[in-house]
């Protein structure tokens, strides 16, 4: 659809790479230094610290030290950055980049950066206007903004190297993903799965911006990038799989948007990303596995090339997005060491793949599931309950778990220690009823068609935080929580594990019990990723952002106070998180 | 996005509506009240889209939502004010255009703000309305004014201002559990 890159400047590219490739050092242990330079700290998506100075038994003794109003009011997901003892923060639209001097008392900006974004694409976000962060690479600080652009902006200065159209949001696309960086790639992708959008995962050129390649998650093979003898899905063969798969070409406004996180994994020279949502939610409109919406595609960065592709949730009639973390862990699974990826999916099922081949070793409930009631190891397929099943045929489907908001949101990446051998993440404890109705493609307005009420699942509590075991598919511990759990998690070599709950309280919680160690409210609800860092002074800080948002359904009870006329009906479900939190965005750094 | 680039948008959209809403569209255009406006009623004309130039002094026009059209001036005037079919033509096309998926169904709000709270960011007067809905307003709300024409509008703004405001109760509380 948009750029093609000449096919003879790829193939130098990719011999020069094979030739780093058979040159490149021993893999870098895994997690974050004393820096945090990407979205989730390493490459493998851990966020994962390898500092220890905050450990189990001086956690008790953190207290606030800084904290800097960003000025904004809408949903603070993502995280900063730390990079050579300056951080990076990004707002939600308008999108201001602010770099604060970490050497100097009370971190004083050293510059800010406030970009012309387009107040159009607000009406075209469906979910409040955020943005999950940037990226430091080569000097510069990558990140998009709401109004389908990428911008590279110099580390030191602020000033901007290059800005590059890769969305277009008069078609409903807009950018919140923090973009991923390989060798001299930054892959970005957009958001639009309420909108009707052909999805696509494009390559910019680290230096210039240029777009070096552009994928599509879904239609014809051409435009996806499958070429003979490269693609191996592990459970089906054929052709034109991304466009066969849906009835009369309704892949042209299928969806599977990109707005998630990315992994890497240098060994196999892959990329990992998750794809979201079908279009429009009234499945019947769309006959077909619809692939590959809510999925994982793994990648050659260099050519984009699809090297094999899972689907997670086929046919999905539920919104079951899974553009939440791909986490590349090496586990001991059945005495086997295995080469893992292991994603918590919106559909409530927790999956440990075999990241060279995309089968599934492992699949089991995380969060309270009715649609299915498991995952067929043999075809890598859900056993979905026949009476979920939605569609305008099917009438009003009631007791639906997960939610559409999911099990766990893919806003609020899961984290991995390689001390416990555990995974850590938010979670939602969700029902819903699903009502599809018939909707019409209008460009740039939203193609959803469906009421889809929220209630709490057993128990009563609407979330929790729990620790997990990817290698045998198991609950290690679980912390309940009030509301929704939306924030990110961080694993620290202390043993000390971070999250935020959406009342606005900060917590540091034991990883290996999930005892609660400390905690502080925080001024507003917590939908942000936590993130560690070696200070100037050589000691452990740890930063997040309070700003409840992100998703209108948290907004339910008229949290909004500088707009007089913003009065939305109360959601049944969550009428009381108004009494506790308010939006409003902070930045917060904690400390010994 | 410019201005220019926005009317190839529009007349595809416009486009799409033939092909997709007939039904809707027949029941607003050629249903019960015909399918022209009652003489009584002028209704400002359709502007029309002429080249569009920036305001001196305006450094990105694309943030200008008018769309280049120009105004149509203070005798704006609800041709259907208080016709209650109208109002139920209204209440299909709002869902027909996807105004649901942004405003909620009712017009009760969701990542648009409500529309029947009987509260207005940009005015509640008809004109007002028309105005939000034709030009669009900044923030989000596209100009629709190029797709469903002055009648189309009128007949959503007939629509929204129908529904019955509830009492203002600007206390919220919370009782100790």
């Amino acid at each position: 659809m948009r750029a093609a890159a000449a096919l003879a400047i790829l193939s130098l590219a990719v011999g020069a790479q094979r030739i780093l490739a058979a040159a490149a050092p021993a893999a870098p242990p895994a997690g974050a230094g004393g820096e945090w330079r990407m979205p989730a700290g390493d490459d493998a998506a851990t966020r994962f610290s390898r500092l220890q100075q905050i450990d189990a038994a001086n956690a008790p003794h953190l207290r606030p030290l800084w904290t800097f109003s960003t000025g904004v009011l809408g949903g603070h997901e993502g995280q900063p950055l730390v990079v050579d003892d300056t951080m990076y923060v990004v707002t939600p639209w308008p999108n201001v980049l602010y770099a604060f001097d970490l050497t100097r008392p009370g971190y004083p900006l050293k510059w800010k950066y406030r970009p012309d974004v387009n107040a159009d694409a607000i009406g075209e976000s469906c979910c409040d206007a955020v943005n999950r962060g940037a990226v430091f690479a080569d000097g510069k600080i990558i990140y998009n903004l709401l109004d389908g652009h990428t911008v590279a902006v110099d580390a030191a200065t602020g000033r901007r190297i290059w800005k590059t159209k890769i969305a277009d949001v008069a078609d409903g696309e807009t950018t919140t993903m923090a973009p991923f960086v390989v060798r001299d790639r930054v892959l970005v992708g957009a958001s639009g799965g309420e909108f009707g959008i052909y999805g696509w995962l494009k390559a910019l050129d680290l230096h210039t911006g240029r777009i070096v390649w552009t994928a599509h998650n879904l239609g014809p093979d051409a435009g996806m990038l499958v070429r003979p003898g490269i693609f191996h899905p592990p459970y089906v063969s054929g052709t034109e799989l991304g466009a066969r798969s849906w009835a009369h070409g309704t892949w042209k406004h299928g969806g599977a948007p990109v707005w998630g996180w990315i992994s890497y994994d240098p060994k196999l020279d892959l990329i990992y990303y998750g794809t979201g949502n079908a279009g429009p939610y009234d499945a019947d409109e769309r006959a077909g596995d619809d692939r590959w919406t809510s999925s994982v595609l793994a990648r050659r960065p260099e050519d984009g090339a699809l090297v094999w592709a899972y689907q997670f949730t086929p046919h999905d009639s539920w919104d079951y997005d899974a553009t939440g973390a791909m986490i590349l862990a090496d586990l001991t699974i059945a005495g086997r060491r295995v080469d893992a990826l292991v994603h918590f999916d919106k559909n409530g099922f927790a999956y440990t793949l075999d990241r060279a081949t995309g089968r599934v070793l492992v699949a089991k409930p995380f969060a309270h599931v009715t649609w299915a009631t498991s995952i067929d190891l043999a075809d890598g397929r859900p056993v979905v309950d026949p009476a979920m099943q939605t569609g305008v045929a099917e009438g009003n489907v009631k007791g639906i778990c997960p939610s559409l908001e999911g099990g766990v949101s893919p806003s609020s990446p899961a984290a991995y220690s390689p001390r416990t051998h555990l995974f850590y993440t938010s979670t939602n404890n969700l029902c819903m009823d699903y009502a599809a109705s018939r909707v019409s493609y209008l460009k740039g307005t939203p193609y959803i068609g469906v009421t889809s009420p929220y209630m709490a699942g057993p128990g009563g509590n609407l979330g929790a935080f729990i620790a997990w075991n990817g290698a045998t598919g198991r609950i290690a511990w679980k912390d309940p929580e009030r509301y929704p759990s939306w924030s990110g998690a961080l694993a620290t070599a202390g043993n000390v594990v971070f999250y935020g709950t959406l009342d606005g309280w900060f917590k540091a919680v034991d990883a290996t019990s999930g005892k609660l160690l400390y905690r502080f409210k925080v001024g507003s609800g917590v939908v942000g990723n936590p993130i560690a860092y070696r200070g100037p002074d050589g000691r452990q800080y740890v930063a997040v952002y309070a700003g409840i948002g992100g998703d209108w359904a948290l907004l339910a009870g008229d949290t909004r106070s500088d707009d007089p006329t913003d009065v939305r009906a109360p959601a049944d479900f969550i009428k009381d998180i108004a009494s506790r939190t308010s939006q409003g965005g902070i930045v917060w750094i904690f400390g010994l | 996005m410019s201005p220019v680039q926005r009317s190839p948008r529009n007349l595809r959209l416009r486009h799409a509506v033939r092909l997709a809403l007939p039904g809707a569209l027949a029941l607003v255009f050629a249903g019960s009240y015909g399918a022209t406006p009652p003489a009584a009623a002028p209704v400002a004309a359709p502007p029309v889209a002429a080249a569009p130039v920036a305001a001196p002094g305006v450094r990105n026009p694309a943030h200008l939502a008018a769309d280049g059209m120009a105004p149509p001036g203070p005798s704006v005037r609800n041709p259907y004010h208080g016709n209650t079919k109208i109002a139920k033509a209204g209440a299909a096309l709002f869902t027909s255009m996807n105004c649901d998926g942004c405003h909620g169904g009712d017009g009760s709000g969701w990542v648009g703000p409500s529309l029947a709270d009987g509260r207005w960011r940009y005015g509640g007067s008809d004109a007002a309305v028309f105005r939000s809905i034709f030009y669009g307003r900044p923030k989000g709300m596209p100009a629709f004014g190029g797709v469903l024409g002055a009648r189309g509008v009128w007949v959503l703004v007939t629509y929204l201002k129908s529904l019955p405001a509830p009492p203002d109760v600007p206390t919220e509380s919370w009782r100790r559990r």
